[in-house]
């Protein structure tokens, strides 16, 4: 079994991705001519680090979820394990979360090390094939190494953040040259900042689609992620307003993202539900062709 | 992992990729030797059944294709004697589950069936060949289970409704190593746990 290659996906990903790094390299140049590079590659370092090890931890203990033993979800874990193994993955850890917003993620730096989360209000939302549909979805995830992806790719951004939000700390003291490059290094720091949050988000919704894909060929059923998406969207709409916001900085680990109106488009981490509906159906016709 | 699989994970394509890889049944026949082996070093007789586990894929090929395998093995039966049933578990997989006292056939066929899949283009949707043994002695069950995702074997030896006989896993392992391409990353031993606790992953 197997589809069409997306052929449009794969070329906008590298262009995103290509784009990304040329900005990261100009960056960094110009960053260097007025911090020096030592400097820059050794907190560079130091961070990166920092959030490889820990951005497991923290995202389930922010979302207050825990990891979940066999006996105490037998369903769930067979489930997952019969995916991994379709996905030749060995299996993640569990995690379920008490909130009832009905959501699903996957962290972990690495296959070995990770691990997929569910809420509580998933669980009680889909029914097993929309279940298994979403772990699909987060297995793929896994499989794609998004998490290693996506650091890297935000990792100058937010470098450059910290030097728009701290830079002015280290500019006023020294000679007069001096101060008048952190000026410079700022004003960089804001372009790329700025530039590369879009390109991220954009990076993000494309690893979204191809995920969608791979969940879609790890269950062989697209239909069944269509139809959780629906109804994940659909609840996401009718729970209170208090949960949602207390969420929301956790959305780009998120099977759908909560929705806030202001923010447009561009700036979504997830593509919208209907585009992602359509192109899982479009597998599902394939397969009858 | 290779620099060809790391460039499949930058672009997103490793899930898709290796979820639609297609099954290598080729080692199968090692089974054959494995029976032996684990009759007169261990102890473990044949429990005379075998099964095929595979995952269903929403569409009309698909059904075609489990038909024709069907075909394929009520027309083997009068040949090896080999019965066949199919059975869906709790967790809406799929087995075709075959029974015979000659552990010989019981490979030929595993291996028939296996192959009417390839054939079909469906050879991705195999997960495992499960080959059952027990001990008559204390009644101790062990399993050997073909990976077809991988290409490798692996022990497992359920106790309980959801434990399993590490001790007895390793030793199967350390025994059978060599003669069957067994899995050295535990980490894909899946267990496949029984609907009903007594019985077997396909009961």
């Amino acid at each position: 079994m197997e589809w069409k290659p997306d052929w449009g996906l794969r070329g906008r990903m590298v262009l995103t991705m290509f784009l990304l790094f040329a900005l990261y390299i100009v960056f960094v140049a110009i960053l260097s001519r007025y911090m020096g590079l030592f400097g820059v590659v050794v907190v560079m370092g130091l961070f990166s680090l920092g959030q490889f090890f820990f951005s497991d931890r923290l995202a389930l203990y922010s979302m207050g979820a825990s990891k979940v033993e066999e006996d105490e979800y037998p369903q769930l874990h067979a489930m997952v394990g019969r995916l991994s193994q379709q996905a030749d993955l060995p299996k993640p850890t569990v995690a379920v979360a008490e909130t009832q917003v009905p959501n699903a993620f996957a962290t972990g730096r690495s296959p070995k090390n990770s691990t997929v989360c569910v809420t509580k209000g998933l669980l009680h939302t889909l029914d097993e094939d929309e279940l298994e549909g979403v772990l699909a979805h987060e297995l793929a995830h896994v499989k794609n190494r998004d998490v290693m992806v996506m650091t890297i790719a935000s990792f100058l951004s937010t470098i450059a953040f910290m030097i728009v939000r701290w830079g002015w700390l280290f500019g006023g003291n020294r000679n007069r040259q001096g101060g008048g490059g952190m000026i410079v290094a700022i004003l960089v720091s804001l372009v790329v900042w700025i530039v590369s949050f879009v390109l991220i988000r954009t990076l993000s919704r494309y690893r979204e689609y191809s995920a969608d894909r791979g969940g879609a060929a790890i269950t062989g059923k697209p239909s069944a992620l269509a139809s959780a998406l629906l109804s994940i969207s659909g609840r996401m709409d009718r729970v209170p307003q208090e949960d949602l916001r207390e969420q929301s900085e956790m959305n780009a680990f998120f099977v759908i993202p909560i929705r806030s109106g202001f923010v447009g488009r561009i700036f979504s981490t997830h593509p919208p539900t209907e585009k992602r509906v359509e192109r899982l159906r479009e597998m599902a016709a394939e397969m009858e062709r | 992992m290779g620099l060809f699989d790391s460039i499949r994970s930058v672009f997103g394509l490793s899930a898709e990729a290796d979820a639609t890889r297609d099954a290598d049944p080729e080692d199968l026949f090692g089974m054959s030797t494995a029976y032996l082996t684990m009759e007169a070093n261990l102890d473990f007789v044949p429990i005379d059944a075998a099964a095929l586990c595979f995952s269903a894929v929403d569409s009309t090929d698909f059904t075609d294709a489990v038909d024709e395998v069907e075909a394929i093995l009520h027309a083997g039966e009068s040949d090896t004697g080999t019965r066949f049933r199919r059975y869906e578990d709790d967790h809406g997989y799929h087995w075709v589950v075959l029974d015979d006292d000659d552990p010989e056939d019981l490979v030929t066929s595993v291996h028939f069936a296996a192959d009417t899949f390839v054939e079909e283009g469906f050879g991705s949707r195999l997960l495992d060949a499960v080959f059952g043994f027990e001990r008559p002695r204390d009644g101790a069950r062990a399993y050997w289970i073909y990976s077809f995702r991988r290409g490798t074997y692996y022990p497992f030896a359920p106790t309980g409704s959801h434990e399993r006989d590490r001790r007895l896993e390793f030793k199967l392992q350390s025994v059978l190593d060599g003669e069957l391409a067994v899995e050295g990353d535990e980490s894909y031993w899946y267990p496949l746990w029984p609907d009903d606790p007594d019985g077997h992953p396909w009961e």
